[in-house]
């Protein structure tokens, strides 16, 4: 840890280094090490010691200058310089490999909070990586909310990245959040699907697992969960953009997830994020009876999506969207979550799953006050 | 915490109830056949869907890229069963200028799904901010950006991933939302929507005329399928002159992966069109 540490930079003038004895307790470390005279010397300084430091240089004519003012936001910053040159930019597209930097930078520089967890690998081999973000505590109650099982809907990823770093900030409503619950993130949930967007055909959903017997590749992650499956509103076709798949949970993809959730048992509230039409949904998708607990469910009408203005509608997936079989949240609230929520995000269909990046900000800030007033609730409404 | 209305007393519940009961039968005419009319939730799918398809007919109608609409809210929407014709839904909604999208106004419209295969028919009437003089200056505007071109136009990728737009090829976009208007209002059911999701290629003819002419390939999303469709469309344009569109779609997904650099999206779908025996 080398926070708040300079790296100052000395040169020596006229008295050779031997000759200067600096006070043990000033604790330097020296990283280019005394050598011939009027060469620099390169100087860790402990935060507590700077003051002093410099006061005995300037007293002894030595010049000196700052290299480094903060040790630690640097050495995070050069972590990221070894992969790609800029620090990462949030208001924009970004490839997985750049998004998986990031997280590791989250998890590096935030390390009292943040952890990442590989809970399994895609079709292609990529790694599934979550984040966890915790202060303590052993198997809290925890949020899960996953972003992109849909590779096209590009805002989805991008917000969730905006996310992870959003609740690493010392928000006092993200710390009063934290100190009573885990929040889970999984930013992308199919990379194979997100990376064919990027190198061949923009407008891929679905996964890239093999169709045993057809030439064409992939199932619908989100019509593969065991809920229903196999009903209306999925297809049994490979070569259509929502199929089903073989079997319940056949894409790697969707059992990690499943895995993961059974095996915290203690998960409280399951979230997911799809792009486009600017919806919030509750279930059923795979029938078209209310939930049980849709009275509780409903109150978030109200829910503060209005920092741009921008209306949510809000009904369950069967009657706003269509009947759709095999979606993760009926999959989770039959599981027994009861906080399973689907949003859609921007926009309503004028650009569709092609969002402009001067849009990316402004969607993930009104996604995480959506996702702030279910947390906020679901942490005053433990069951 | 609990509503702050409290719940009527069951006997005046038990006299509204006897009186609404009276009324209808009072009100219904003897010889009428009762047609099944509801009122639906105005966030419904099925109301949004018809608007939707209001609004594509009207922007074909319309024939101004410079005012093309896009639905704002459904205000209210009514669905009534026509005997041995299909559904019409009876609808209210607020509109948004589609490029901009500040409010442009609303709408009244009917849209009947009828049970032959035929496009819907529609009746709208909507209420504009925008003045005859706007939309025709706007559409010139977009036609002489167009004619002053030096070099035929062609382009790819409109908007390409990140969602941008180039300026110069703006008034391109906009024409194809009109001409795919007319394409996907054909092809709207009561159960099929869609929504143009990009140009993936456009190229321009150079006429001896005025008229101005593309030749889009055009992807629609089609809901609730989530199918990406590719559609070639012949496109022909003249401000204060009807639209003319040429068309035909083919599905995209038929395994134009894995490198084979086969188009055989389409050629499959040309094969289906022509009914051939495969």
């Amino acid at each position: 840890q080398y926070r708040n540490e300079n790296l100052e930079k000395a040169v020596c003038r006229t008295l050779s280094p031997n000759q200067i004895l600096f006070p043990f307790s000033f604790q330097l470390d020296f990283w280019i090490n005394p050598s011939t005279p009027a060469l620099p010397v390169d100087v860790r300084i402990p935060a507590n010691s700077v003051q002093a430091v410099k006061a005995f240089l300037e007293s002894h004519g030595i010049e000196y200058s700052t290299l480094i003012e903060d040790l630690q936001v640097d050495m995070a910053c050069s972590q990221q310089r070894d992969r790609s040159s800029n620090s990462f930019n949030y208001g924009t597209y970004n490839s997985l490999d750049s998004i998986y930097a990031e997280l590791d930078h989250l998890a590096s520089e935030f390390s009292n909070i943040v952890s990442k967890l590989k809970i399994g690998e895609s079709y292609e081999k990529r790694p599934l990586y979550v984040l966890k973000f915790s202060t303590g505590g052993r198997n809290r109650p925890a949020i899960w909310i996953d972003a992109g099982i849909h590779s096209r809907e590009w805002v989805t990823q991008a917000s969730a990245v905006w996310i992870a770093k959003k609740v690493t900030s010392a928000d006092p409503s993200i710390t009063s959040l934290l100190n009573k619950m885990d929040i889970f993130l999984l930013t992308v949930s199919n990379p194979d699907g997100y990376v064919f967007t990027h190198t061949t055909n923009r407008m891929w959903r679905k996964t890239r697992s093999k169709n045993q017997g057809s030439p064409c590749v992939g199932v619908d992650p989100n019509r593969n969960w065991d809920a229903g499956f196999g009903g209306p509103g999925a297809s049994s076709n490979p070569c259509s953009d929502s199929y089903r798949g073989p079997r319940a949970n056949s894409e790697v993809e969707v059992k990690s997830v499943v895995n993961f959730i059974k095996n915290h048992g203690n998960i409280r509230a399951f979230l997911t994020l799809h792009s486009y039409s600017q919806l919030l949904m509750y279930p059923y998708g795979y029938k078209c009876t209310k939930p049980a607990d849709y009275a509780e469910l409903v109150r978030h009408n109200d829910l503060a999506l209005s920092l741009y203005g921008t209306t949510f509608t809000v009904g369950s997936i069967c009657t706003t969207i269509y009947q759709a079989s095999g979606g993760s949240i009926d999959w989770s609230y039959d599981y027994g979550i009861k906080y399973s929520f689907a949003f859609e995000l921007r926009d309503t269909g004028r650009y569709g799953f092609l969002l402009p990046v001067n849009q990316i900000i402004p969607t993930a800030e009104e996604t995480w006050l959506g996702l702030k007033t279910i947390m906020e609730h679901v942490r005053d409404n433990s069951y | 915490m609990q509503g702050l209305s409290s719940a009527p007393p069951a006997a005046f519940l038990l006299v509204l109830v006897l009186l609404l009961r009276l009324s209808s039968l009072l009100l219904l005419p003897v010889a009428a056949v009762p047609v099944a009319e509801r009122e639906l939730n105005p966030s419904s799918r099925l109301a949004a869907g018809a608007a939707r398809v209001a609004l594509h007919y009207l922007n074909f109608q319309t024939a101004s890229p410079g005012a093309l609409q896009a639905l704002g809210q459904v205000r209210k929407a009514t669905v009534k069963s026509i005997p041995d014709s299909g559904h019409k839904y009876y609808l209210q909604f607020t509109t948004e200028d589609y490029r901009s999208g500040e409010n442009a106004g609303s709408c009244l419209a009917t849209v009947l799904y009828r049970k032959t295969k035929s496009p819907p028919v529609v009746n709208i009437k909507c209420m504009p901010t925008k003045d005859e003089k706007q939309i025709q200056e706007e559409d010139n505007r977009l036609y002489q950006k167009i004619r002053h071109q030096t070099k035929p136009i062609i382009g790819n990728n409109i908007p390409d991933s990140y969602g941008n737009i180039e300026p110069a090829l703006e008034p391109v976009w906009a024409l194809a939302v009109a001409g795919s208007s007319y394409i996907m209002w054909e092809k709207s059911t009561e159960n099929l929507g869609y929504f143009m999701a990009q140009v993936k290629s456009v190229k321009q003819w150079i006429r001896k005329d005025d008229f101005i002419e593309f030749d889009y390939t055009v992807l629609l999303h089609e809901m609730p399928t989530q199918e990406i469709i590719s559609c070639h469309m012949r496109l022909t344009w003249l401000p204060g002159h009807p639209l003319k569109v040429k068309y035909f779609c083919a599905s995209e997904n038929q395994g134009l992966e894995d490198g084979s650099g086969m188009e055989s999206g389409s050629a499959a779908g040309i094969l289906h069109e022509r009914g051939a025996n495969f």
